[in-house]
């Protein structure tokens, strides 16, 4: 029976005009976000913590600005003094602070100029945190030990990629109309954004910058053994102390998992929401389809009738028909879905950020549940078209022409 | 208009004492027509419309004291055309009789088709009973109406009516999957090489020419085994040889099958071969309908 009724439905769903099946553009779109959500979400976690394990797990950051809102300080332009970071090194558990800065600045290389991001940092902390907590070391060259000498040390794609000839050790680049010498070369420390920057000492960066004295984060290291979650609260305490800077955030490498984990969440859920939406306009379209069709298939509707079809066989062969549509608009949106996730991992992978999609991590018993979804969306779509069709008095649908 | 005894019947007369109110053979209500004709039998009297209908009884009257197959008892039907109420059907009654073949003829608009409906349980009446076998049927609920439709009827109508995106065969199958007999499927093979679709089965309707396609169409009104096959201008669309051969194969199924057939038609050619011949005019049986030169043969 149930079977019969299926390609019954099979059939009349093949028949079906084109601009019927638009209206299943919106489950198709909200599938295709969930799945692709899904399927790179994981690969977005995965990909983060190992982000931040890399960063060392002995690091504490320190930045102006609330905790859940790292964008206001990059636009406060609040700065902290360096001495008052500098004082930090006397905390128990800190083995060195370095009071940092960023901006993004003109280089001139053989005479051909780019823009690239440059960070300040006293050598010494920079070499320690690099060396003793990232485990990077140079590929080439040494560390510039004079806070005040013409230097530069280069990440390992800003000296390969950024210029037409790649940048040797020696070499003299223009920063900001001032010439300096390239002292090392980084090994690639595995992110993008670092392995793309320029390091200056702070002093020869304020000297660049034109941004005045201060810095506007620091990165301190705790001593080896240091409980880091008190070393942290420590830190807090005492710029508490200072005036300059009133918000302010003090963060470890566990807590920067915490808050990239919410965020990603947040965006997550306001992305489902979205999924939401769509399935419910894909539902109102999968509902107009289905009653034009009772419309159009009036007559047909009163053939079955004269044939021996009961109210409840009508009905069921829509209800199936509408389920079976948005099953259908689920299965593509699936395709679809995982389409895209594959093709923002392959355009990542180009971009250098592996890992973040993979077949394998595929939650094939999630993509179930949402072809289940969107089958029960259809048929509750179909609910008051197919009663209607259901209702309808023989004679008259056999008159409809 | 007016039926008048006719001059070589003896009992021919005017219906001075109350008569029977219905004649026991086409149903229709006599209360009020003049010139009634008489027929007695087992000492009774009965009073027939007309000459068609004491041919009829006289020839087997005792097969006219039973219950008719069908029985429409005041059937009226109304239909609401933005706020007036059309009457189609005004007080309609009829006996069909089980193994005749039925020819019903009328105007456009007369209502014939509507009382097809009626028959079929395609309509409910607004007013009125319909009796199958004795058992009043006119109130059933929509799941009775649609078994007894399934397994009681059969229909072929003019368009053919198939559902274009169903092959021949899955169009025959419709009535029994909704009735759940998908056991007699054999038959439905055997019956589409009967009606020469042997070579056909799995051909959509647009593929098919107007005769293969009413072929296909009967072969579904079948499926069932139903006993009563109902048509409405079966071979209207037909050129008149296609037409001609679907009628003998309705003819047949009458004759040597059977089963009780009631069409409605403009054709003569079609009236002309029926058993009885109901004449509808405005919501309304006629009496002396005519009858023909070929009577009831007896079944």
């Amino acid at each position: 029976m149930l079977q019969d009724f299926l390609s019954l439905t099979a059939k009349s769903v093949r028949h079906r005009p084109l601009r019927s099946w638009l209206t299943v553009l919106g489950i198709v779109l909200a599938v295709m976000l969930v799945v692709a959500i899904f399927a790179l979400g994981s690969g977005m976690q995965n990909l983060l913590s190992k982000t931040l394990q890399m960063f060392g797990s002995d690091l504490i950051i320190v930045y102006p600005g609330k905790e859940t809102n790292p964008f206001t300080s990059l636009i406060g332009g609040q700065r902290f003094k360096e001495s008052d970071l500098m004082a930090l090194e006397h905390i128990s558990g800190v083995e060195i602070v370095g009071p940092a800065d960023v901006s993004s600045m003109n280089v001139e290389y053989n005479g051909e100029k780019q823009s690239t991001m440059v960070h300040g940092i006293s050598w010494k902390a920079l070499r320690t945190i690099f060396e003793q907590s990232q485990g990077a070391r140079l590929s080439e060259g040494a560390w510039p030990t004079q806070d005040d000498s013409n230097e530069v040390v280069l990440g390992s794609l800003s000296a390969s990629k950024l210029f037409k000839t790649p940048v040797r050790i020696g070499d003299d680049i223009i920063i900001r109309s001032k010439h300096m010498r390239v002292a090392g070369i980084l090994a690639s420390l595995g992110n993008q954004s670092d392995d793309n920057s320029f390091y200056l000492s702070l002093s020869m960066f304020h000297q660049l910058s034109g941004k005045g004295p201060g810095a506007i984060s620091a990165f301190v290291k705790a001593e080896p053994g240091a409980d880091i979650a008190i070393v942290s609260q420590e830190i807090k305490y005492q710029l508490l102390q200072q005036e300059t800077v009133r918000d302010f955030s003090v963060i470890t490498p566990s807590r920067a998992n915490q808050l990239v984990g919410s965020i990603l969440g947040i965006i997550e859920s306001a992305l489902l929401m979205i999924a939401m939406m769509s399935l419910v306009v894909g539902a109102v379209g999968i509902m107009n389809t289905m009653y034009t069709s009772v419309l159009e298939r009036t007559k047909h509707i009163g053939i079955m009738k004269a044939v021996g079809a009961t109210n409840d066989a009508i009905m069921s062969l829509f209800l199936i028909e509408s389920g079976m549509i948005g099953l259908i608009g689920g299965l593509l949106g699936v395709v679809l879905g995982i389409t895209l996730a594959w093709g923002i991992g392959l355009l990542a992978e180009g971009l250098g950020i592996d890992g973040l999609f993979s077949f394998a991590a595929l939650d094939f018993f999630a993509f179930f549940v949402v072809l289940i979804v969107t089958f029960v969306t259809g048929i509750l779509a179909g609910l008051l078209p197919a009663r209607a069709a259901a209702h309808m008095e023989p004679a008259e649908a056999l008159r409809y022409e | 208009m007016t039926e008048r005894g006719h001059e070589t019947h003896r009992r021919s007369t005017t219906a001075a004492h109350s008569p029977a109110r219905y004649d026991p053979v086409c149903g229709m209500n006599l209360a009020g027509l003049k010139g009634l004709t008489a027929v007695r039998y087992h000492d009774e009297t009965h009073y027939v419309c007309g000459e068609g209908c004491r041919i009829r009884f006289e020839h087997t009257p005792k097969r006219f004291m039973g219950t008719p197959l069908i029985q429409l008892r005041e059937v009226c039907k109304q239909y609401r055309m933005g706020i007036v109420e059309a009457p189609i059907l005004r007080g309609l009654d009829l006996n069909i009789w089980e193994g005749d073949f039925v020819a019903i003829i009328g105007a456009s608009g007369s209502g014939k088709s509507t009382l097809l409906n009626m028959l079929g349980l395609l309509d409910v009446p607004t007013s009125g009973k319909i009796f199958f076998n004795g058992k009043n049927i006119a109130l059933l609920q929509d799941d009775e109406r649609a078994e007894f439709r399934s397994t009681t009827f059969g229909f072929v109508f003019q368009q053919y009516n198939l559902i274009p995106w169903l092959t021949a065969y899955e169009n025959a199958l419709m009535p029994l999957i909704f009735a759940r007999r998908r056991t007699l499927e054999p038959k439905l093979k055997k019956r589409f090489i009967d009606v020469g679709l042997g070579e056909r089965l799995h051909h959509r309707p647009f593929e098919l020419s107007g005769g293969e396609q009413q072929r296909a169409a009967l072969v579904r009104a079948l499926a069932n085994e139903p006993t009563i096959i109902l048509g409405d201008e079966p071979t209207g669309n037909l050129d008149s040889m296609t037409g001609h051969l679907i009628l003998d194969m309705l003819i047949e199924l009458n004759r040597a099958q059977g089963k009780t057939l009631v069409i409605v038609t403009h054709d003569p050619s079609i009236a002309e071969r029926a058993d009885e011949i109901i004449t509808v005019q405005d919501g309304r049986t006629l009496r002396d309908h005519r009858v023909h030169r070929k009577q009831y043969t007896g079944a």
